[in-house]
């Protein structure tokens, strides 16, 4: 309890033995013209208008980026909606109803193999910028800016460690399509001329690690390797990533471009593969909705733009609890979110809804269960110490600014004292 | 149903909580209390409900005091300081009249207007005010009840380790002093739980040393007849491997028959307790390992360089307190720096100020003293500049420098004084 304080208990058991859900269809899809990294956007479209799936409605501007929005589905622009994204904000989307045809866009066409083995690096990056393809596990990171790296790479990890409790998607996705993330891989190895790949996964997901293995066998050209880590929490954090899967230290504050590696989530990397070869922008994704406030855990294929209120009723619907907390992303590092009314976006990996515990908080016993778990070598209790006596000289000097917001140290309280939200405090004291 | 939001993360480690902590320190010193009451009978049965209960009462009538004077303080209301004003007012205008000037008149006539009415909207509000404070009254005796640490075990855990350090012809009134002593001014006098600099128990024991020392010198610690504990034997002729010679390994490890305080003379037991702890993950193991491996390098440097039998080292470990304190007062998380090389630092002075103090200094009982004195370096320890997770290449450098220089130090001393 206060050493070996990483493992976490990882509520997976749930959905392993149920096969993912297909809810691809449903009547309307809501489109977001915003995300939490851009909100400027411009759209080409009108209400009424007929759109084809995978047609450009407009373009989101970032603060150093642009991307393209696509529609996900073909049918008729009803108008204009707000709903909550995975971020927390309110967004503007665009209503569309779906005509249950799925035409495709003319731009929609299958890029023959011949032509993909020419390609450089700028081409890769241009199909990548053009289909918007950001960083899947939840950061929402454009791909293209890290794949227009400059430096010598030698190593592309794909992470599918998945270590936050509850989420499974990325697990699914493996089992569904490990294909496509072998040939996205060798996109992405031959985009930076990288000479070898590793794909990460956790020791303790046998099923995973066998059936990558029996698909490695069918791209022995390629140096690829699977490394299998031990499951603790956080090791699906792209540095302790690499660090287990290659063995490099990559420094808090420094780009693991500068040492050779670049890491991309595993369905980033599937959806490169559908980016190149079928020109596709990211149409649908795996997602988890579990949780111990909904009746009927499960994984999902959802359709970008779905309403997430609607696969909770797919999902059964809420338990009976007074009070619930509706998360995006993980337990550890999700965002809870004030209402259910949300959308699915690219990177949505699960909805969680849990019962919402209030814990009593106790005197800190200093136990440093939290130092011995922080993955950053940090002290949390003292930086909480530090903000309590306003002291910004010690909480520099601990260096809170290093804290990746992990979540481990208020997990592991002994005192169910929430301390992580004491490091954000250092953090802010110390802008 | 209701939707809330709260900040990541949204999961707590499920067994993370002080009631368990302390829980297992209180089960991993059981075998020690059977162990205790099977060699000293009804003694040492008493002798721990002394030192438990009067921790116990200490902090329970500590905090309702405390709770008393805090609803006291809240009782004495704004309102009832305007009543008053309202009232001294109205004296002030009346002795105003008695010069019988026209605007004394007018301005008293004026204020008794609505007087009546002022003062009875205030009464009725005073009313309302005590009505509601009624009500909090009770939330707030739960909060004061909430501090009063019985139900997290940690002032029993106290307790138990205290009454286990006495020896067992100690009187009950002088276990009860010990422990008022160490629960109001080891921790309570700091803020209760977690605040505490100095670890109560050892706290406690020391005092009573220390203002019963002449009841409990070492010759009266233990009845003369029955034999002196392993430690004190030793203290005296430190280097006359023939004083030990009553005692055999065996005795030594399981302390059947070997005199000494009530909880400390079992080493297996201890261990059993440790390895329970250990198990449970409640404690870090680092810090007796270090403990004990400090004072076990450096009596074995001594046994090396004075020519003594392994029987010195082994006594040193065995014997006294050392193991008991390593395994259960050394680990409380409290009184102990909070990473992982600041435990080691502190284990390691502690085992270097243990083996100094039974040699050099006239009490052969180091560790308490050593675990007080450890205490007060705890904030330097973890001093913000220098405290850090891991050990670094330089840290290791000075500590082993350090390390050698203990040993050193320890052996010259020795020389000298032998
Ligand atoms: S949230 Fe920050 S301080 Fe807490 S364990 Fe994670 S990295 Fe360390
Ligand atoms: S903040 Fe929590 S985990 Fe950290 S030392 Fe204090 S009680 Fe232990």
């Amino acid at each position: 309890m206060i050493t070996n304080s990483r493992r976490v208990k990882d509520y997976k058991q749930l959905d392993r033995e149920l096969p993912t859900l297909r809810h691809v269809d449903p009547d309307y899809i809501y489109i977001n013209l915003q995300n939490a990294r851009a909100k400027e956007y411009t759209l080409d479209v009108e209400v009424g208008d007929h759109v084809k799936l995978g047609e450009i409605l407009g373009r989101r501007k970032g603060k150093f980026f642009e991307q393209p929005i696509y529609s996900t589905v073909s049918g008729v622009i009803e108008g204009r909606t707000n709903k909550y994204h995975s971020s927390g904000d309110e967004v503007e989307c665009l209503i569309v109803r779906n005509d249950f045809k799925d035409t495709y866009h003319e731009s929609i066409t299958d890029r023959p193999d011949s032509v993909i083995e020419q390609f450089t690096q700028e081409d890769f990056v241009e199909i990548i910028k053009e289909k918007g393809l950001v960083g899947l596990g939840g950061s929402g990171f454009p791909s293209y800016i890290k794949l227009n790296t400059d430096k010598d790479i030698h190593t592309v990890v794909i992470n599918a460690v998945e270590c936050e409790p509850y989420l499974s998607s990325d697990y699914r996705l493996i089992k569904d399509q490990p294909e496509d993330i072998f040939r996205g891989l060798t996109y992405l190895m031959r985009a930076v001329d990288a000479t070898r790949g590793v794909i990460a996964v956790k020791k303790t997901k046998k099923e995973l690690v066998e059936v990558l293995e029996r698909e490695i066998s069918r791209f022995s050209d390629w140096n690829i390797q699977i490394a299998t880590l031990d499951d603790f929490y956080p090791q699906g954090w792209e540095n302790m990533t690499f660090e287990n899967a290659v063995g490099i230290k990559v420094p808090v504050g420094t780009l693991p471009m500068e040492y050779g590696i670049l890491g991309f989530n595993v369905s980033t990397t599937a959806s490169v593969y559908e980016a190149v070869k079928h020109n596709l922008p990211i149409i649908k994704r795996h997602l988890t909705v579990n949780g111990d406030a909904v009746n009927f855990p499960q994984d999902i294929r959802a359709r970008v733009g779905t309403s997430v209120r609607e696969l909770i009723e797919l999902s059964d619907g809420y338990t009976d609890e007074e009070k619930v907390e509706v998360i995006v992303g993980g337990p550890m590092m999700g965002e809870s979110i004030e209402s259910d009314d949300i959308v699915v976006t690219q990177t949505t990996t699960s909805i969680l809804v849990l019962k919402s515990v209030d814990y009593v908080e106790e005197p800190c016993v200093r136990c440093a269960s939290c130092v011995y778990a922080c993955p950053v070598d940090i002290q949390p209790v003292q930086i909480m110490n530090a903000v309590k006596r306003e002291d910004k000289e010690s909480a520099r000097a601990l260096e809170a600014d290093k804290c990746i917001e992990c979540g481990l140290c208020a997990y592991v309280c002994t005192s169910k004292i929430h301390v992580t939200d004491y490091v954000r405090e250092a953090m802010k004291m110390l802008r | 149903m209701n939707i809330v939001t709260k900040n990541a993360p949204h999961l707590r480690r499920p067994n993370a909580t002080v009631v368990r902590m302390m829980r297992d320190v209180s089960i991993a010193l059981t075998p020690l209390i059977v162990f205790a009451i099977y060699q000293h009978g009804v003694d040492a049965l008493l002798i721990l409900l002394a030192a438990v209960l009067s921790m116990v009462a200490t902090e329970y009538v500590y905090y309702q005091i405390k709770d008393f004077m805090e609803r006291k303080r809240e009782a004495k209301s704004e309102t009832e300081e305007k009543i008053r004003e309202l009232n001294w007012q109205k004296k002030e205008k009346k002795k105003a009249l008695k010069e019988k000037t026209q605007k004394a008149r007018e301005d008293y006539e004026a204020f008794m207007k609505d007087y009546e009415q002022r003062m009875a909207s205030l009464r009725e509000t005073l009313k309302e005010e005590n009505r509601a404070a009624k009500k909090s009254d009770n939330k707030s005796f739960r909060l004061a009840n909430r501090s009063f640490t019985i139900y997290n075990f940690t002032i029993i855990t106290s307790g138990l380790i205290y009454g286990l350090t006495l020896p067992d012809t100690i009187p009950l009134s002088k276990v009860i002093v010990g422990g008022v002593v160490g629960a109001l001014l080891a921790k309570l006098v700091f803020g209760g739980m977690g605040q505490n600099i100095f670890n109560p128990a050892a706290f406690a024991r020391v005092f009573v040393v220390l203002s019963f020392g002449a009841a409990l010198s070492y010759e009266a610690f233990v009845d003369a007849d029955a034999g002196a504990t392993a430690m004190s034997v030793l203290n005296e002729q430190m280097f006359n491997a023939g004083v030990v010679d009553n005692y055999d390994y065996w005795m030594l490890f399981s302390g059947i028959g070997l005199p000494g305080s009530l909880g400390e003379t079992s080493a297996l037991l201890i261990l059993v307790g440790g390895i329970y702890l250990a198990a449970r993950r409640s404690f870090d193991i680092v810090v007796p390992i270090t403990y004990i491996g400090t004072v076990f390098l450096l009596s074995l440097t001594v046994m090396f360089t004075q020519d003594l039998g392994f029987w010195f080292p082994a006594v040193h470990v065995l014997g006294g307190g050392l193991l008991f304190g390593a395994v259960f007062m050394a680990t409380d998380p409290i009184t102990s720096p909070v990473t992982r090389p600041g435990r080691i630092y502190f284990a390691f002075g502690l085992g270097v100020l243990t083996f100094l103090i039974r040699l050099f200094g006239n009490l052969p009982e180091g560790v308490v003293f050593a675990i007080l004195i450890m205490n007060m370096f705890v904030p330097a320890l973890d001093y913000a500049k220098w405290a850090k997770s891991r050990f670094t290449v330089r840290s290791v450098l000075v500590f082993s420098i350090v390390v050698v220089l203990a040993i050193v130090i320890t052996n010259v001393g020795v020389y000298y004084v032998a």
